[in-house]
């Protein structure tokens, strides 16, 4: 029994080896905090989850081009939206793609969630948000993003 | 007849600037599906007293965790005149897989084939799974996500249910719309 139990922990081990800190969890209030903790920066914030292939695609060219930009004043954001029970799978992309730690969206309301980020979002992953410096949203993305457009809408606002 | 044309060319160019024709509380026009033959199918051939159109994806995780609860719905309601009509608007999901996955989940529902998404283009339906109810008289009455989470145990908010209900029986739908996140329709590259 005790050997059954010691393989099962060691398999969740493997399968999950997050040692860094969780994600923080996010609620509508707490998004406008982030947006407005980045004024001054122009602020790339990327909505996407573990079961969203185009997500997990996009997320190394977007960690890419937050690192590429940084210098010049570019932030990424990075919001999973998964459940909670998702999260340690969540931590452990964002640790492979080597993006800072992000958020967990934690709202009661997924609606209510969405319309706080922008009423003309249908909730479709992923989708990419673009801030100006005065915390202004400027542009989105929603679906699979034409990196180039959106490297060109970062170096207009930069 | 000069002021029919512009009259005609004006409401077209207003469908192609903002996409969406068929909106909340407006009548939606007859539309061509394609069955997974490839044989096209008129909406007016297929529609119930109440008509569910849905929009649907074989790999997308969110709609593939309403499978059992759209069939379940469609079970529920099918002696009740409510038509659940499917639809696969991917591109990047073609007829024979689309006809596999119906196949192995059993349901009871047809899936069509929205080619080059021309009819998700109508409804301005963006992700999968994204649900319209539409009364007899042909006015959407609902628009939106099936329930409030994709974790079955998790539902607190059965709209669609509620919608169907209502408009069965007379009712002002109370709840009109309900977003979630899904996966995004994968649209066909416009040349």
């Amino acid at each position: 029994m005790r050997t059954v139990i010691l393989t099962a922990i060691a398999s969740a081990i493997a399968l999950f080896p997050v040692a860094g800190p969780q994600l923080k969890p996010l609620d509508e209030a707490g998004y406008r905090r982030v947006i407005d903790a980045h004024k001054g920066t122009v602020l790339l914030v990327d909505f996407w989850a573990t079961w969203c292939s185009p997500c997990l695609e996009e997320l190394p060219l977007l960690v890419r081009l937050g690192e590429k930009y940084r210098g010049k004043g570019l932030r990424l954001v990075t919001i999973s939206c998964d459940e909670t029970s998702d999260e340690p799978r969540a931590r452990q992309l964002i640790e492979k793609h080597k993006a800072q730690p992000g958020y967990l969206k934690q709202a009661p309301d997924d609606e209510k969630f969405i319309n706080s980020v922008d009423p003309k979002w249908s909730g479709a992953l992923p989708g990419l948000f673009l801030y100006d410096r005065r915390g202004r949203l400027v542009r989105s993305f929603i679906g699979e993003a034409d990196m180039t457009a959106l490297e060109s809408a970062i170096r207009q606002l930069l | 007849m000069k002021r029919l044309l512009c009259l005609g060319l004006a409401a077209s160019l207003a469908v192609l600037s903002f996409g969406q024709e068929f909106k909340l509380g407006t009548a939606v026009s007859d539309f061509t599906l394609s069955d997974l033959n490839g044989n096209p199918v008129k909406f007016s051939n297929l529609k119930g007293d109440v008509t569910v159109v849905m929009f649907i994806a074989t790999q997308c995780p969110v709609s593939n965790a309403y499978n059992g609860r759209m069939s379940s719905l469609a079970n529920e309601y099918a002696s009740r005149g409510v038509r659940f009509i499917a639809v696969n608007s991917n591109a990047t999901e073609p007829a024979a897989e689309v006809a596999k996955h119906a196949m192995n989940h059993g349901f009871p529902f047809k899936v069509y084939k929205d080619e080059k998404n021309a009819v998700a283009d109508r409804f301005g339906a963006q992700v999968t799974p994204e649900a319209f109810v539409i009364d007899k008289t042909g006015i959407i009455r609902y628009h939106g996500a099936i329930d409030n989470s994709r974790n079955e145990g998790d539902v607190k908010i059965k709209a669609l249910d509620a919608a169907i209900s209502e408009v069965l029986s007379g009712k002002t739908v109370e709840r009109t719309e309900m977003k979630a996140f899904g996966c995004t329709i994968k649209r066909s590259k416009k040349s």
